[in-house]
């Protein structure tokens, strides 16, 4: 793997994304939810494809090349399947939520809304959908945005559905599972504005963050990044799945260097489409498909998207990540805080809470750094922490220290309490019988280091019982007994 | 230059303009126009904002693909009858049309599996059509044209393509229509169109072809056993019925059971039927036919008045859905009783026939007093008989001149199992 650096202008070098993001609804032709499986399935399907001959005149090279025929192909089912997944029942109309998520992010690089588009079905014959297609339709174009290296246009932003995932590949029979299929996807193609990868790198970051301010699946496998790449003497070459936008720099130069060899030798450029591979370097994986691949989905009318509509998500786009560290900006948090908060997705519960009690700083430890500390120290599980130290349970917490029933110190230990599964009304609860004890301890601690002054005998008796007698407490007894 | 779908176009408007390929707007968009772009997509602009459409490459002259079907000695000879529906339609992309697959050669083109086991030696096309659309006219072609397919010695079996929504009503016809039958006649559909490489008609056709050469010299629909793409179900063309709006397996036998199960493997007996060698002599064509029929679905608070645009138009024959064991609306507690209205009916020359809206089980009027009553005012029940089977049957005895002059012919003929459409030993 070679990390050098290339005078790109002078190869010529013409970078396009194509960014897919999977969103946050239920899936995008019938009304499962958008849910991924692990248990065992409740059912199986044995299928078939055959090859389709003659829709165009012509056979999609790519189709051919991907597909399995004469292979049976198993599908795995849930009862978050139905008849729409299995291809045994027309689509349904397209998901509104879906639509309205994929105009926001259409508003938000710029781009003109198509009013009147058709659902189309691309020719996929590897298995990975029932029907021998996957529906696609393009909804807006000609966007555009910045990044400090220059602008980057917008080509088409699309509404697609995922496939299935692949299972097990045996001899001749491949396993897939119905749960991933139809979950929308939004596809954003940009134009091959991107003369460097380091721009590359930056617009899928811009990308991101935009795709991330809208209601999207988050996580491994919800995003999939793909560049196409071409230098002058060569062809254009679509890389496939690359991870992060952190490898988009490394893919592209070594693709780059693949190219340059490849002239050198005076081989030809085919035009195809590789893998990315977790190390920046890519494989082969098929010819690139054609516009022969495209055909309408004659299950379904126009899609005709109204003013109205647009107007209706212009009034309601979402605040993007800069905006929202603007807004935290505000309250005084450093920037470590307000990135966690950010990068956890926090915002709305830090919100709410600083409605509660105005501590930022108190509420960003309550929902960022004490569950992990807790985790940690307690050895409880993330996810049971995730649902005991829910916002309602430290909503409750907070009230009771707004309302003097607990000391900002004791916090932590009413949330060890709760994440340990002691109930938010009994957490809060802290034994008294001690304090007579406590007294008598800090009487003989002011008789055996007299001439210390109020603060210093607070420190060394906080020391000693913190959490047991609050601060106001201890002073009280000890301002008794200095007298 | 007159723009035509097909043609690659340059479409202005007022801000942008747009190249693409010219496409036909569906039927219900007649205020647009749709454009497939160079990405594959297609698009639709609305002609009120479209300045002008110039032509930048006209369409090419389609060439017709020669394809030819090699001459498979060593197959057995099958015919074929094609007749519509999604089994026989294809989408054409470039204008964005239905077209109807109607020769051999394009037959081939989409469903090679249909050759494997057979030669197509001649392919006949009496119409092509939905099958919602067809009636005792078409029924009737489609018999004539397959007893002269099934007299050919050269032939071995018979496939039928069909529409899937009224299907049933055909399979029914021809049971009654090809007398002396000794040849499979194999009807078959498909669920998901031909452009689909997961489409149900595939499997479907291969085991079609595999039961016309079989021994089973009966009609059979032949389709998905279940949504599993691995074998098929023979099914009486008497007692099957379409049970499911989409699912490959939309046909189901009612109150029987198949013929055979094939796989593109094997093919399994699994109930009785006629054998080729059981039957001697050529195949006879009874086409005999009586157009007023109907049929009529009861339900509770029914107004029997329903009954008078019959009466009125002289219909010959009705077959009435009951329910329960034979019930319809005849007591005190009814808000209208039905018993006048079907007497008067039947005082009129009308046959009137019962038949059971269960879909499955026997209709039995003596368990209860209103199906005794129904019974004695000269209702026939028709046992486990599917309703639209009975509407054909009755349509069909009705033409019958010679048996239509009695009613005690009638009866005798409707309860007469010619085809399979009555069994008397239910065992679900």
């Amino acid at each position: 793997m070679t990390e050098e650096r290339f005078d790109y202008a002078k190869l010529g070098l013409k970078c396009g994304l194509e960014i897919h993001q999977q969103i946050d609804t239920n899936k995008l032709f019938c009304n499962c939810p958008s849910v991924l499986r692990s248990e065992e399935p409740d059912f199986t399907v044995l299928r078939k494809l055959h090859a389709v001959a003659g829709q165009t005149g012509e056979v999609d090279e790519a189709a051919v090349y991907e597909s399995e025929l004469g292979k049976e192909f198993v599908y795995q089912g849930y009862d978050t399947t139905c008849l729409v997944e299995l291809d045994e029942e027309p689509p349904h109309e397209i998901n509104k939520d879906a639509l309205k998520i994929a105009l926001q992010v259409a508003v938000f690089l710029n781009c003109k809304i198509i009013p009147i588009s058709q659902i189309m079905r691309k020719t996929v014959i590897d298995g990975s959908n029932t029907s021998g297609f996957q529906r696609t339709v393009v909804i807006a174009k000609n966007g555009w945005f910045d990044t400090p290296y220059g602008r980057v246009g917008i080509e088409t932003i699309g509404l697609e559905e995922d496939a299935a995932r692949i299972i097990e590949k045996r001899e001749d029979e491949v396993v897939f599972r119905l749960d991933r299929l139809g979950i929308p996807l939004i596809e954003v193609a940009t134009s091959p504005d991107m003369k460097t990868p380091e721009q590359a790198k930056e617009a899928a970051l811009h990308i991101g963050e935009i795709l991330r301010a809208c209601k999207v699946k988050r996580g491994i496998g919800t995003i999939r990044q793909d560049v196409n790449i071409s230098i002058k003497g060569g062809n254009r070459i679509e890389i496939k799945g690359v991870q992060e936008p952190a490898l988009i720099i490394k893919t592209i130069n070594s693709e780059i260097q693949r190219q340059l060899k490849l002239l050198e030798n005076k081989e030809k450029i085919k035009k195809e489409v590789r893998q990315a591979l977790p190390d920046g370097d890519t494989k082969f994986m098929r010819p690139m498909p054609g516009a022969a691949r495209m055909y309408p989905e004659t299950d379904l009318p126009l899609l005709k998207i109204s003013r109205d509509l647009i107007n209706d998500v212009k009034k309601s786009l979402p605040k993007l990540k800069s905006e929202k560290r603007e807004e935290l900006r505000t309250t005084g948090l450093n920037e470590e805080m307000m990135k966690l908060i950010l990068d956890e997705d926090k915002l709305e519960e830090f919100k709410e809470m600083l409605i509660v009690a105005n501590k930022p700083k108190l509420i960003a430890k309550m929902l960022l750094i004490f569950p992990k500390e807790i985790s940690s120290h307690e050895g409880v599980e993330k996810e049971t922490i995730g649902g005991r130290l829910n916002k309602d349970a430290l909503i409750f917490v907070l009230e009771a220290l707004e309302q003097g029933k607990i000391d900002e110190n004791q916090v932590k230990q009413v949330l060890t309490r709760v994440a340990k599964g002691t109930l938010p009304r009994d957490a809060i609860l802290f034994k008294k019988q001690d304090s007579s004890e406590i007294e008598e301890a800090i009487m003989k601690l002011i008789k055996e280091k007299s001439g210390l002054n109020a603060n210093a005998y607070m420190g060394l008796v906080m020391k000693e019982f913190k959490g047991k007698i609050s601060g106001k407490e201890a002073m009280e007894i000890i301002l008794k007994y200095m007298k | 230059m007159i723009v035509e779908t097909g043609d690659y176009v340059k479409v202005k408007l007022v801000k942008e303009e747009y190249l693409g390929i010219l496409l036909e707007a569906p039927k219900d968009e007649k205020g647009i126009i749709l454009l497939k772009l160079d990405s594959g997509y297609n698009i639709g602009l609305d002609r009120k904002k479209i300045l002008n459409i110039k032509v930048l490459r006209k369409a090419k002259e389609e060439k017709e693909e020669k394809i030819s079907i090699k001459k498979q000695a060593d197959k057995p000879n099958v015919a074929m009858i094609l007749t519509g529906g999604t089994i026989s339609s294809t989408l054409d992309v470039k204008t964005g049309a239905v077209k109807w697959l109607t020769s051999p050669e394009k037959l081939f083109q989409f469903y090679p599996d249909l050759f494997k086991h057979v030669n197509i030696l001649k392919v006949e096309v009496p119409f092509m059509k939905g099958s919602e659309n067809m009636s005792y006219n078409d029924w009737r072609k489609i018999s004539k044209v397959a007893v002269k397919l099934l007299n050919d010695d050269n032939v071995k079996g018979l496939i039928i393509s069909h529409g899937t929504d009224f299907l049933h009503y055909t399979s029914a016809a021809l049971s009654f229509f090809l007398r002396n039958l000794n040849k499979p006649v194999v009807l078959t559909y498909s669920q998901r169109s031909s452009d689909r490489a997961s489409s149900d008609a595939s499997l479907n056709l291969e085991c079609s072809a595999i039961a016309s050469v079989s021994d089973i010299a009966e009609v059979m629909l032949v389709g998905h056993a279940s949504d599993n793409d691995d074998f098929c179900y023979a099914m009486p063309g008497t007692k099957v019925r379409k049970l499911h709006s989409s699912r490959r397996d939309a046909f189901k036998v009612v109150n029987t059971t198949p013929f055979a199960k094939i796989s593109p493997g094997y093919i399994a007996k699994i109930s009785d039927y006629k054998t080729r060698s059981q039957v001697k002599g050529k195949v006879k064509l009874d086409d005999k036919f009586e157009e007023k029929i109907a049929l009529v679905k009861f339900y509770p608070g029914m107004n029997p008045s329903i009954l008078d645009y019959y009466i009125k138009n002289k219909y010959k024959g009705l077959v009435i859905e009951v329910s329960g064991l034979g019930h319809l609306a005849i007591g005190k507690e009814a808000r209208y009783n039905l018993l006048p209205k079907i007497k008067e009916a039947i005082s009129k020359g009308i046959i009137v026939c019962a038949a059971p809206q269960t879909i499955y089980g026997r209709l039995d009027p003596l368990v209860y007093s209103p199906g005794r009553e129904l019974l004695n005012a000269g209702i026939i029940f028709l046992e486990d008989m599917l309703a639209e089977t009975a509407l054909i049957k009755l349509g069909w005895v009705l033409g019958h001149k010679e048996w239509a002059k009695s009613k005690e012919i009638v009866k005798e003929k409707m309860l007469e199992n010619f085809s399979h459409e009555i069994n008397d030993r239910l065992e679900e």
